[in-house]
């Protein structure tokens, strides 16, 4: 029953992760996405680790997945076109690292297979929430502060990464759809500071004197 | 039967791979990004797969805490995403090779 259930797990999840790579649209890889991550909570409810499971659909299935839909949709963007790659060499060279991640993990099951293993027990309070909260909050205080630090660094920087530069008054905004994200150098200005450039003469400014 | 430990692990496994394979071939940084989300996830199912067969809860605090770093790392990383655009107009990573203006 249990395998039963591992197996239709497993093959959910490995086929909606083949999706998100296959799928041309951002926005389906994403749906597939949620659907992986769906997958593998209820794997770790196999496992016998429900709170792990539930904070996987709260902050995997829910927050972050919520962040990645939004931008997608707030820069619109379109779906990736089939064009002649400048790099040919990636293609070969991905499926030869995976061809290298299989072989290890083939070497690393083989040394594996023959260490017994305890028997799982069917009552035991490894995964529950109070064995995880005493263990987050006394031999594992460290890492869950240095977390917290790095939460607050991470609310700051995408922050400062996200805002605008600075202000752009309304007459310089593109009509297009960038006006939302108000870019802070225009293609317009740019193309003028390259025709100012190739105005100059081949010596600059300073070959006057 | 049982699911074993190797056959979490195997699955793992695969998952980490077809995450490799999605960021060396996406060209589009967001699909290039959940790729790697992907893999991170891979990784928390060997934690708790090694967790739940070894009793002992660690595993799953390191999942925790490694959930946390990926909220952390979609915040920051989308921003980046978002800043790209606004100087670039595009999402692929090929017109972003290059740092400079």
């Amino acid at each position: 029953m249990l395998a039963l259930l591992f197996i239709l797990f497993a093959g959910l999840a490995i086929g909606c992760a083949i999706a998100v790579v296959v799928q041309r649209n951002p926005l389906y890889s994403a749906i597939s996405l949620i659907g992986v991550f769906i997958a593998l909570a209820c794997l770790y409810l196999l496992l016998a680790a429900p709170f792990i499971a539930a904070v996987q659909i709260i902050v995997y299935g829910g927050a972050i997945m919520v962040l990645v839909v939004f931008v997608i949709m707030l820069l619109n963007v379109e779906e990736e076109v089939r064009r002649p790659t400048r790099l040919v060499f990636l293609v070969p060279t991905a499926f030869g690292l995976a061809v290298v991640l299989i072989a290890q993990v083939a070497f690393i099951l083989y040394s594996v297979h023959g260490s017994p293993l305890t028997p799982r027990e069917v009552v035991s309070d490894t995964g529950l929430s109070a064995s995880i909260g005493i263990g987050l909050f006394t031999k594992y205080l460290l890492p869950f502060e240095i977390t917290s630090i790095l939460l607050i660094m991470a609310v700051v920087g995408a922050i400062t990464l996200a805002r605008r530069s600075f202000l752009v008054s309304r007459e310089e905004q593109t009509p297009t759809g960038a006006r939302i994200l108000a870019m802070p150098t225009s293609p317009a200005t740019k193309a003028a500071d390259r025709s100012e450039r190739a105005d100059e003469p081949p010596g600059g400014p300073g070959a006057i004197g | 039967m049982e699911p074993q430990l190797s056959w979490y692990l195997v699955l793992s496994a695969i998952l980490f791979t077809i995450g490799v394979v999605g960021v060396i071939i996406k060209r589009n940084v967001i699909a290039m990004f959940m790729c790697i989300e992907l893999m991170l996830n891979s990784v928390n199912l060997t934690f708790v797969a090694f967790s739940s067969f070894f009793h002992d809860v660690t595993g799953q605090l390191f999942v925790f805490i490694v959930m946390t770093v990926a909220a952390a790392e979609a915040a920051v990383g989308l921003g980046i995403i978002i800043a790209i655009f606004r100087n670039r107009e595009s999402l692929d990573v090929d017109d972003a090779s290059i740092l400079k203006m």
